[in-house]
């Protein structure tokens, strides 16, 4: 769906850092939502971790960084690092260019799928969340 | 006829002195990397002879070519007429800014330092776990990037300074602002205030500066003399780490990149050499050092207007680690550091450290 020029897929789920995670069969993969890259800018530089981090829920594995913006990547779910999108590695604009489809970030197995259920998900939960979001970051638009 | 603009009233003469042989461009790394002659020294000088003569105006269409500099020096440094370009493109930048036109980036950096104390907005002020403010014969003076890029470097600094049980003290420190006077416009006198004021309250005699861009500030800007006319000394920290010895050495082959606020614009060579020879035996000059090193990319504002063109310079300079064979490669500028290692790419088979934190890591037996 497309909310005040930003397009949010419904079917995904969010973390409260822009990121989504979209739920593949017992894998998750991660990227950054439509609001975070055009709020941040041109991405020049994503960390990628070596397969097999273990991750902890809400702790910091990761970094993307634009010009001027660093951003914390937190684990959205306790799991290990299966993969990351080394296209990446020398093209960061993929993010900015297609930040649902080739500009995947991470894969990632989940220990416990139930953890994702405090995460932003659906229509409803967008339209409330969204239009807070552009408030808080108006300055930095 | 009278001079238009103030770089005109200051520069004319070396402007005209550019003889556009392009000796430049074989060191200029925003040439090296584009292959434009617009974003060049030459074609630099070429556009501000056409502004001087009245033949195009500075205006929006030339941010791109007078902004996208690192002021790295490399082209005044081989000139052989002797044009100083950064301070040319420096005094432009400023005419620019004066006629309301800017790159986007810059203006930005100086909305963001007239309402936060840091060049990135953070209003979260990182805490190291040290006193600030206390007394002591010593400030350590962070500077942004360390502060709120690069703290695990700046913590292993830190850890450095207290293994060496030196009588320092942090302080609340605020952006030095030095660069907005590279950018176009003017140093902030409310944030270079605060840190003479948290200096002098220290009562130390020397502040040491982690970021060669604060020594540079510190030292030169005439907004910081109220330090020198208190008789505190700024110096930086590879100056203090030369009368070291850490007791610990590695055999992996270690080289060094020369940061230019370091090197070409401070003079500071042989300080960082005499630390890494102590400690690693198997050094090796990469094959642009010293006056002669290539820009990592990230200066004079570049990172933050040409992020993508900034890391790709970068890159270019860890083309020459690699050809080194070095294992390690030692800097020590912070945003050097972090240009390099955004840069850097898997392939790369060697690590990227500030000098301090690979003393740290050998004496914590990780290096």
């Amino acid at each position: 769906m497309e909310i005040q020029g930003y397009n949010m897929p419904e079917d995904l789920y969010y973390d409260e850092n822009h990121f989504w995670i979209k739920v593949e069969g017992n894998t998750l993969t991660m990227g950054m939502d439509d609001f975070a890259q055009k709020t941040a800018g041109e991405i020049v530089f994503v960390q990628l971790p070596e397969d097999g981090k273990v991750l902890q829920k809400g702790k910091k594995f990761a970094k993307i960084e634009s010009g001027k913006w660093l951003g914390k990547v937190l684990a959205p779910v306790n799991g290990v690092l299966l993969g990351v999108n080394e296209e990446l590695e020398t093209n960061p604009g993929l993010i900015n260019q297609d930040c649902y489809g080739q500009g995947w970030l991470y894969k990632i197995e989940p220990m416990n799928l139930s953890e994702l259920e405090g995460l932003i998900r659906g229509a409803a939960a967008l339209e409330k969340w969204i239009p807070a979001e552009i408030e808080k970051y108006k300055d930095q638009m | 006829m009278e001079a238009k603009y103030d770089f005109e009233r200051k520069y004319r003469d070396q402007v005209l002195r550019c003889s556009s042989c392009g000796f430049c461009q074989a060191h200029c790394p925003i040439y090296g990397l584009t292959l434009r002659p617009a974003l060049n020294a030459r074609g630099k000088m070429l556009v501000l002879k056409e502004v001087m003569d009245g033949t195009i105006e500075l205006n929006d269409e030339l941010v791109e070519t007078l902004f996208q500099c690192t002021t790295c020096a490399n082209c005044s440094t081989n000139c052989p007429s002797g044009v100083e370009v950064p301070e040319i493109i420096k005094q432009v930048r400023q005419d620019m800014v004066n006629l309301g036109t800017c790159h986007p980036a810059f203006t930005a950096m100086a909305d963001v330092l007239a309402r936060h104390p840091n060049i990135y907005a953070e209003d979260d002020k990182p805490d190291f776990g040290r006193p600030l403010n206390r007394k002591a014969e010593y400030v350590y003076f962070i500077g942004c990037v360390g502060a709120y890029r690069e703290e695990d470097s700046t913590e292993e600094t830190l850890s450095l300074l207290d293994h060496l049980k030196l009588d320092y003290t942090l302080i609340d420190e605020v952006c030095c602002s030095g660069v907005l006077e590279d950018v176009g416009h003017k140093i902030n006198p409310g944030l270079v205030n605060r840190n003479v004021e948290l200096i002098l309250a220290t009562g130390a005699r020397t502040v040491i500066t982690g970021c060669p861009y604060c020594f540079r500030t510190f030292n030169n800007k005439r907004e910081y003399e109220a330090l020198a006319q208190a008789g505190v000394k700024v110096i930086h920290l590879t100056q203090l780490l030369q009368d070291y010895d850490f007791g610990v050495r590695t055999d992996k082959v270690v080289t060094y990149h020369d940061p230019c606020d370091l090197g070409r614009h401070s003079g500071i060579y042989e300080e960082p050499r005499r630390t890494i020879k102590k400690i690693a035996p198997n050094f090796v000059e990469l094959s642009h050092n010293r006056a002669e090193a290539m820009c990592c990319g990230a200066g004079g504002g570049v990172r933050g207007a040409y992020p993508t063109n900034s890391i790709a310079m970068a890159r270019r300079r860890l083309e020459e680690v690699e050809a080194s064979g070095a294992e390690v490669l030692l800097t020590e500028c912070n945003s050097c550091v972090h240009n390099l290692a955004n840069a850097k790419l898997r392939k790369h088979k060697f690590q990227v450290f500030t000098t301090t934190q690979f003393i740290n890591r050998l004496l914590n037996k990780e290096g």
